[in-house]
Parts: C-alpha cells; sequence; structure tokens
C-alpha cells in the first residue's frame, strides 16, 4: 500500500466488515470533511485490483467502480476542495480509436471524458489538499497502468521531517521544525553573531559586573565607614567593644568622602568603557545580521517575492534585526548583573538585619503582583496603539501613492476625511495608552515610596532601641532603594524574550527558506549560448490545482524570430519566465544548446538572454546607469549605440544632463514609452544571444514601435529572438508564430499557415483588422 | 438518457464558437429553472431571450459580494473544464429570496459548502508560542485545532464587528459576533480585535 495515508484499526474493522481485502488496497486518504462538507472525517480507500473505489463515512461504505469514472479532478474554491468525477453509465463505453488519427481520437476521448454526470467523492478543507491533489495525481497513474513505488518523489512532500527531531515540518516550503528552533536552538544561532565579538562582549559583561559591585559597597561605604566609624562620637557595646567612631578624626572625613567620589568616578569610566564597547558590538552585529538577511533575500526565488510584500521584508531587514541587536545588548547583560545583584542585595540585607527584611519583603510581593497583572495591560494599550499607528501609516502610504488618482476623481477630502478617522482611532489609542500608564506608574511609585518610608520608621524605631546604628540604617536604606530595580526588569524581561522570539523566527525564516530555483550543483558553463531551444512535455503552474501550461513541446532554432500569440493569461509571459529560470517548471524539460537549463550555469543563462518585460523598473540613478545595469563595464560608445538601437537616444539627448539626467523615484519622471526604450536598451546593451520582448513596446504608438521593431530586426540578425504580443502588427517580422491557448500550445507555424487553420491566430486577426476597417470606415 | 446526448453536444467545441461569446442575463424564476443534478449538484435549464432553451449539466455559483451580501448578486458559470477551458457566466441572480424556498436552499447549501466558513461558537484553548497561535474551537459544522501564523496579519475585523480568522493551510474561520461568545472564550480573542 502507497504510502499516504495509514490504514487505522478502525477503519480495517470496517473494510473487513464490509468484506473488503485490506491487502488488495493500493491507497488511502483520509479527509478531514464529512461527504456533506461538514467537519468529519471520510476515507476514500482506492483498490485497483478490485477495480473499485470505496468511500467509507463512519460505518458505511460506497462503492464507485473505477472503470465508470473519468477524469478525476479538484474544484477547488476559497476553503473547500471537492474531488469530483465524471461518472457514465455502465453501458457508456470509451469510444475506441479504429480508424481515427491521434488528434481526432484524443478529441473524441476528451468529450467522452467530460460527459456523463458529474459526481463529488469526497470533501476537504486545505489542510489536505496536497495529499488530495496527490491522490488524483496517482489514481490518474494507476490507471495508466504505472507502477508506483513507496519510495515515489510525490510522497517527499509529506516526508519533509526535520533532520534533528524526526517530526514533520509544519509547513512544508518553510523547513523550520517549530520543535527545534524553539528559545535554544534560536539562541544558539542568534549568539552566533556576538561569538565574533568575544572580547566586546566579554568587556561588556565585566563592566556591567563591575558597576553593580560599585553600586554594592557604596552604601557601605557611605553608611557603615562614613556615618558610623567617622562621624559618630565613640561609642562601644556592653561587652565594651567598640561599635562606632573608630576613626572619629577629621582626616578620616577626607579619605571617605574622596573614596566615594573615587567610586562615583570609577563607576563613571567603567560606564564609558562600557558604553563603548556596545556601540562597536551593536553597530557591527547589526549590520551583519542586516547583511546576511538581504543577501538571503536577493537569492530567494521570484516567487517569494510574489507572496511576501516589500513592505513586511523591509520591516524583517530593519526592525526585527534591530529588535534582536537591543535584546543582546539591553537585555542580556542586564539580565545577569540584574540577577547577580538581585541575590547578593538579598543576602546583604538579611546579614543587616534579618527581621527588617523580613518586614520589607512582605509588601514587596503586591508590587510585584501589580508589575505581573497591571504591566500586560499596559502591554495592550501599546500593542493597540502599534496596531492603529500602522493602519494609519498604510493609509497614509496608499493615498499619498495614489495621489494622482484622488486629485482626478477630487477626493482630497474624502481623503482627508479618511485620515481623521485612522487619526482620531490613534489618538483613541494614545490617550487610553497614556491614561494607564499615567496611573500604574504613579501608584507604584508610591507605593515604593510608602515601603521605604515605613522602613525609615521601622529602622528608626531599631537604632533608637540601640539594635541597629545609624551608618546600619543608612547603609541598609540605600539597599532598600536598589532593590526594586530588578524586580522592575524581570517583569519586563520575559516579554522582551517573546518579542526577540519573534523576530529571531521572523529573520531566520528568511535565511532558512530554500529557494525554489536552485543552481545546479556543478553547473555547466557556456561561453555564449547559441540559441537553440527546447521546450519537452513542459508543465508549470503557480498554485498546484490551476495549471499555467499544459504539457507544452516547441523547438525554437538558433536565429529564428518567434511571436507567441494568445489571450490574457494563456501563458505566454510563463514561457518568457521559465526560459530565464525565474520559476522551475512542475514537470517536463527545458533544454538551451542541448542543456537542460536546470543544469546551466545561472550565469551563463542570464548573461546570454535578455528579458524586457512589460513591467518596466527603472532603479534610482542616471539613465547610463540604468542602460549599463547588466553589464557595468560597458563603454560610453556601446551605451549610446544600445540607446540609438532602442530609439532612445532622440529623448535623452533632449534631457538637460543627456545621458546623466537622474531618474527613478524622486527623481525626473520619463513616460511609459521612454522608461520601455531606456529598459530595451539595457536588454540590447548585453548583446544577448537570446532576446525576449514581453510585450516590449506595448507602451508606445505605432511609429516608435515600427522603428525599435526595425532596430531590433538590425541587431538581432542570427539571434534567436522571442516576441510576445497582443497587436499582431509587432509581429509581422516573425519568422513563424505560436499561439497559446488556456497553457496549451494550440497552433504552431507561419502567419499564413495559422490564417488557413481558422484557429485562434485567425481570431485575433479577424477582430483586429475588424476594428482597423471600422476606424477607416469611420464607423 | 436525452440529457446525456445534449450535454455531450454541448461540450463539443464547434467552429462556430470562435467568434461566440456567451452573454450574461440576469436569471429569474421565469427563466432559469435550478434542479438537483444526478451527482448531488445543480443543473439549470435556461431559457435565452432569443427563446432558445440551453441546459447545463452542472452550474457553479459564485458570489460577488461574500463577505457583505452572501445572498445577493451570485453568479451562475459554467465549470471550468479540461474540454473547455474556463468557464464564463451564464447569468447573474440579483436576490437569492427571489427564488421559491427549495431554489434558494439548493443553492445556499452549495454556496455553503463552497465558502466552508465555519462560525466559531466557543473557544477551548488559545496560546501563542513564538509567533504561532494553536487554537482549539467548536465552530457550528464540529470541533476543530488550528494553526495560526501571525495573528495580527491573519485576524481580520469588520466594521460591524464580525471577524474573519485564516489558519496556515489557508482555511477560514469566523465569528459572527464576538461580544456573543462566552466570557472565557471572548477575553481569549480580544487582544486582537
Amino acid at each position: 500500500m502507497l504510502p499516504l495515508d495509514k490504514l487505522s484499526e478502525k477503519l480495517q474493522s470496517t473494510l473487513t466488515a464490509a468484506g473488503i481485502d485490506t491487502d488488495r488496497i493500493d491507497m488511502i486518504l483520509k479527509t478531514d470533511q464529512d461527504i456533506n462538507g461538514q467537519l468529519g472525517e471520510t476515507y476514500l480507500v482506492f483498490s485497483s485490483a478490485d477495480g473499485i473505489l470505496y468511500r467509507v463515512f463512519e460505518t458505511e461504505t460506497e462503492k464507485f467502480p473505477l472503470s465508470e469514472m473519468t477524469e478525476p479532478h479538484i474544484d477547488n474554491y476559497a476553503t473547500c476542495n471537492r474531488l469530483q468525477v465524471y461518472r457514465h453509465a455502465p453501458d457508456d463505453l470509451p469510444p475506441e480509436q479504429g480508424d481515427m488519427s491521434d488528434e481526432d481520437y484524443r478529441t473524441c476521448l476528451r468529450t467522452y471524458n467530460c460527459s456523463g454526470t458529474t459526481i463529488v467523492l469526497g470533501y476537504c478543507t486545505n489542510a489536505c489538499k496536497l495529499k488530495l491533489l496527490a491522490f488524483v495525481n496517482l489514481w490518474e497513474r494507476l490507471r495508466k497502468g504505472d507502477i508506483i513505488t513507496d519510495d515515489d518523489p510525490i510522497f517527499e512532500q509529506f516526508n519533509r521531517t526535520c533532520p534533528t527531531c524526526g517530526r514533520m515540518y509544519r509547513d512544508p516550503k518553510r523547513r523550520v521544525c517549530e520543535h527545534c528552533t524553539k528559545k535554544k536552538g534560536t539562541m544558539r544561532r542568534l549568539m552566533s553573531y556576538f561569538k565574533v565579538f568575544k572580547l566586546q562582549l566579554v568587556t561588556v559583561i565585566l563592566c556591567l559586573l563591575a558597576t553593580t559591585a560599585i553600586s554594592l559597597i557604596t552604601p557601605i561605604v557611605s553608611g557603615q565607614i562614613l556615618f558610623d566609624q567617622v562621624i559618630s562620637e565613640p561609642s562601644f557595646n556592653e561587652a565594651g567593644q567598640q561599635i562606632t567612631g573608630s576613626m572619629h578624626e577629621l582626616h578620616y572625613v577626607y579619605i571617605w568622602v574622596s573614596v566615594l567620589i573615587g567610586l562615583a568616578l570609577l563607576s563613571l569610566g567603567i560606564g564609558i568603557i562600557q558604553n563603548r564597547a556596545n556601540a562597536y558590538l551593536s553597530t557591527r552585529v547589526t549590520r551583519n545580521m542586516k547583511n546576511d538577511i538581504f543577501t538571503a533575500m536577493q537569492k530567494l526565488s521570484l516567487s517569494y517575492f510574489n507572496a511576501n510584500p516589500t513592505g513586511r521584508l523591509m520591516n524583517r531587514v530593519n526592525y526585527d534585526a534591530e529588535r534582536v541587536r537591543s535584546f543582546f545588548i539591553d537585555g542580556v547583560p542586564y539580565f545577569i548583573s540584574h540577577v547577580l545583584s538581585y541575590i547578593i542585595l538579598t543576602v546583604i540585607l538579611f546579614c543587616i538585619n534579618w527581621k527588617l527584611t523580613l518586614i520589607l519583603y512582605a509588601p514587596i510581593i503586591p508590587v510585584v503582583l501589580i508589575f505581573k497583572f497591571a504591566l500586560p495591560k499596559l502591554w495592550k494599550c501599546y500593542s493597540h496603539q502599534w496596531r492603529h499607528s500602522s493602519a494609519m501609516n498604510a493609509m497614509m502610504n496608499d493615498s499619498l501613492s495614489g495621489i494622482r488618482v484622488v486629485k482626478a476623481f477630487a477626493k482630497e477630502d474624502a481623503e482627508t476625511n479618511r485620515f481623521f478617522t485612522y487619526s482620531s482611532r490613534m489618538y483613541k489609542a494614545n490617550l487610553r495608552t497614556n491614561l494607564v500608564s499615567l496611573t500604574i506608574f504613579p501608584v507604584i511609585s508610591v507605593m515604593i515610596a510608602a515601603i521605604c518610608h515605613a522602613m525609615w520608621g521601622f529602622a528608626g524605631f531599631y537604632v533608637m532601641n540601640d539594635w541597629m546604628t545609624y551608618g546600619q540604617l543608612a547603609t541598609y536604606m540605600g539597599y532598600t532603594g536598589l532593590i526594586f530595580g530588578p524586580l522592575n526588569f524581570f517583569t519586563n524581561f520575559t516579554n522582551m524574550v517573546t518579542d526577540t522570539m519573534n523576530s529571531a523566527e521572523r529573520m531566520f525564516e528568511v535565511l532558512d527558506t530554500t529557494p525554489e530555483v536552485v543552481e545546479a550543483e556543478n553547473p555547466v558553463k557556456l561561453d555564449t549560448i547559441e540559441g537553440d531551444i527546447v521546450f519537452s512535455h513542459v508543465n508549470f503552474h503557480y498554485a498546484p490545482n490551476r495549471p499555467i501550461l499544459k504539457d507544452v513541446s516547441f523547438t525554437i532554432h538558433k536565429g529564428d524570430h518567434v511571436g507567441l500569440v494568445g489571450h490574457t493569461g494563456s501563458g505566454k509571459s510563463t514561457i518568457a519566465n521559465l526560459i530565464t529560470r525565474m520559476y522551475d517548471v512542475v514537470s517536463g524539460t527545458i533544454t538551451i544548446d542541448g542543456v537542460n537549463i536546470k543544469a546551466l550555469d545561472m550565469n551563463t543563462l542570464r548573461r546570454n538572454v535578455a528579458i524586457v518585460s512589460q513591467e518596466v523598473y527603472i532603479f534610482r540613478g542616471t539613465i547610463t546607469d540604468n542602460i549599463r545595469y547588466g553589464r557595468p563595464e560597458a563603454t560610453m560608445e556601446e551605451v549610446i549605440a544600445a540607446a540609438k538601437a532602442a530609439n532612445a537616444h532622440d529623448f535623452i539627448m533632449r534631457l538637460p544632463e543627456g545621458y546623466e539626467t537622474n531618474v527613478g523615484i524622486g527623481s525626473r519622471s520619463l513616460s511609459g514609452g521612454e522608461r520601455q526604450r531606456v529598459s530595451i536598451a539595457r536588454a540590447l546593451l548585453m548583446d544577448p544571444s537570446l532576446l525576449i520582448l514581453d510585450e516590449a513596446t506595448a507602451a508606445m504608438d505605432t511609429e516608435t514601435e515600427r522603428l525599435i521593431s526595425e532596430a531590433i530586426e538590425r541587431v538581432s540578425e542570427g539571434k534567436t529572438t522571442i516576441s510576445i504580443a497582443h497587436r499582431l502588427s509587432t509581429l509581422k517580422n516573425c519568422n513563424y508564430l505560436m499561439a497559446i491557448d488556456n497553457g496549451e500550445l494550440a497552433e504552431i507555424g507561419t502567419a499564413e499557415e495559422l490564417m488557413e487553420r481558422k484557429g485562434i491566430y485567425y481570431k485575433l486577426w479577424t477582430l483586429q483588422n475588424e476594428q482597423l476597417r471600422k476606424v477607416m470606415e469611420g464607423e | 438518457m436525452a440529457t446525456a446526448t445534449q450535454e455531450k453536444k454541448q461540450n463539443i467545441k464547434e467552429e462556430d464558437d470562435l467568434f461566440a461569446h456567451r452573454i450574461s442575463i440576469d436569471l429569474t424564476p421565469e427563466n432559469a429553472r435550478f434542479t438537483p443534478s444526478g451527482g448531488n449538484l445543480i443543473s439549470l435549464e435556461v431559457t435565452q431571450p432569443s427563446g432558445d432553451v440551453e441546459f447545463f449539466e452542472r452550474i457553479v455559483p459564485v458570489r460577488a459580494f461574500p463577505v457583505s451580501s452572501p445572498n445577493e448578486f451570485i453568479s451562475i458559470r459554467e465549470p471550468d473544464t479540461q474540454l473547455k477551458g474556463r468557464g464564463s457566466e451564464i447569468g447573474m441572480i440579483r436576490r437569492l429570496s427571489d427564488f421559491p424556498d427549495t431554489v434558494s436552499a439548493l443553492i445556499s447549501d452549495e454556496l455553503s459548502r463552497r465558502y466552508f466558513t465555519p462560525a466559531i461558537k466557543k473557544i477551548h484553548s488559545f496560546s501563542e508560542k513564538f509567533g504561532y497561535c494553536y487554537w482549539d474551537v467548536t465552530t457550528e459544522a464540529g470541533r476543530v485545532e488550528f494553526i495560526m501564523n501571525n495573528p495580527t496579519a491573519n485576524i481580520r475585523t469588520l466594521e460591524d464587528g464580525r471577524v474573519f480568522m485564516y489558519d496556515i493551510d489557508g482555511n477560514c474561520f469566523t465569528i459572527e459576533d464576538p461580544k456573543a461568545l462566552d466570557k472565557h472564550s471572548y477575553r481569549k480573542v480580544e487582544v486582537y480585535l
């Protein structure tokens, strides 16, 4: 049995009760919805030996003969996936080929397959979608008589397990094991960024420990030494031992006061060293992290960028790295020093006077409780505030980017009002945050003050009874003030850890995502590409249930000029994306000069294949920079030649700074046609052996288009050119045309041949001609 | 098997189809007859303004405004098939309530199966760990556990108070009125609303 879903004991007994031999089963699919589309469990049991598909719901078993069902397919809509088939009557047998040609027979068979009654075999939510897709795929293959083994590549997607713990990845695309990457793993990885700066890190921690020690020594010096031994009159206890005033002379005052000042200066000096080390450490660590993320991002495939909006990605580089840095700089060292000082403080306090300390610790409990319960409320407020502020930013971004539309529709007032709504929400959130924080913090500080005052009272009582010296009291009170700092820090710390871990996870997600398009280990390097392209049985989809290309095969020879026509969304641009290997084919192969492009060196490929796409992007910089983007070493002559070929020279020369005019965001903006010409020049400068023009001249007037296509014709002499266009006039120089329809290569041949076929090309041609005729006749 | 042959004819792509575009019409109880199909789906017999009667073995209902008016403006479409490619719109229903109860029930049942968005009635447990939220809830369609990534982005509150939640598989859950939940359940989602 194939390893799709396991045969549970319950299912085994149900099947046995229904008289089904479980050894004859090929595979089992467990869906998470019942036959009425409610949450529940249904099993689809496939047995090619019995020729039957069993559907088991609770204890009922239904039988569906496989021979009567054709074309299992998935009807997917939002959250619901349905397995549907066409069911035929038992006497309605598939047609036989007889003396039909292959093509006719295929059409005939297809018609048969799609006839009959559509029935639903099962429902499932997106959670089982991948399994359902595999089930359908296996069904088709089993029907063809393929022998499928347990180690078939299709099962790989379900066996993506973490190498450390052996558990399955939650999200198969994201190879991150949530069990192993928890605290420890993530921490360890984060620490690796700091390991490089061991010296600085150690310095920071040592400095912190030193300042903590100084802050702990100071109360002893000022209290028990300065007050008791220097300032106080000598006094003795009953046993005759001197308690105070052992250094009751003026010069001792100078000495101990200078010691105190010295300690303060020392603490300042250490602080400066610590901050300098910190600054060195944190800026470098942030830089390294940001560099790593950006490098990883650049390597990722296009599909990753389609799935993640630019804003979110920028946030990862900026915000998340910053958050992680602040944790390690402002969090961890302080945590260590606070823990240590808290322990030492408690010990010292108990040593000085354990009874007083017990009294001190009793009211600390409510303070800690306030920290624990009131502060989360404040964090909630902060997160509200944050969300409203990001909503406001998004709104502003939207409105300002679309300002042309806003003005064109005279919607300035409406936009202003929209902004007011957001800003008043923001105001409410801010107000609430302030109110809460302005209540919590005074309450906390009053409580702390009250505790301190009460302690003065208790301790005063001790001093008056001579159970304690005045100096001990001063020392004691000094320590009492220090104890609240760490307490406050600890309540914040857990939050800090969670936030940092979230940021770190997001950061590592980028670093860990394996690019879908990966260069082969020993890529084939070619100096030049001739431009022979062969597609054989290429299938491609962006989302599993929406095929974009279906079994496409064709050959383009060196020097051909091929035109691709077809409806919008038929898959033309996808072919261009596959040739440049922006995406990898799902199945089938693409070869260039006989080398599979998966084995071809990425540099060879991209250096020799230039694409001018419908989306033109002009980087910030001069026009020269933009034209030279692909070949920064190109000479000025070459740049001008390329610009001339792209018919861009003329408009560039009319700009005040010629080729050195700054373009891109925030600078002089070029018109759509001008941008397209710059991008054509960019492609031509590469002197590619394979040129792909994906609607490259769509934004130009007919005359410019003619000039450019002539120029391209000149430069692309002997090179392979693929043109994709809606306007058929663009394609008049092509040797032959290919019409793509619904992901399939529907027609191939010269323009004349396609006209005779009376298919898609004929239709497009007729429609465009008709339009033109109407214009001419003034209809 | 009269319908089967009729339907087979339907599926054959003819030369004349090349320039023919289906024109979407308003579907009313007068010109559209919806019936349960043999496979527990929906069949449609429609009388075109020209008087021609067309039969569709299976149709697909799609909501134009799935969030704000789920029972109005329903597009009735031909299914996408291997043979004919993308299906086009046959017509549109302005208001589902214009149709007799049996028909509107037939269509709305199909719609609720297609737009499977169970409403959460009770939240048993909710925990957040490292950016992932683990939910255990009872919905109108049964009890379910799901995992959500980045709750701030995947919990959406509408102006009218309804809440939509999307899990890592892309499934969607809704809370019709969060305030109507019991206290314990409400407290668990409160932060994200």
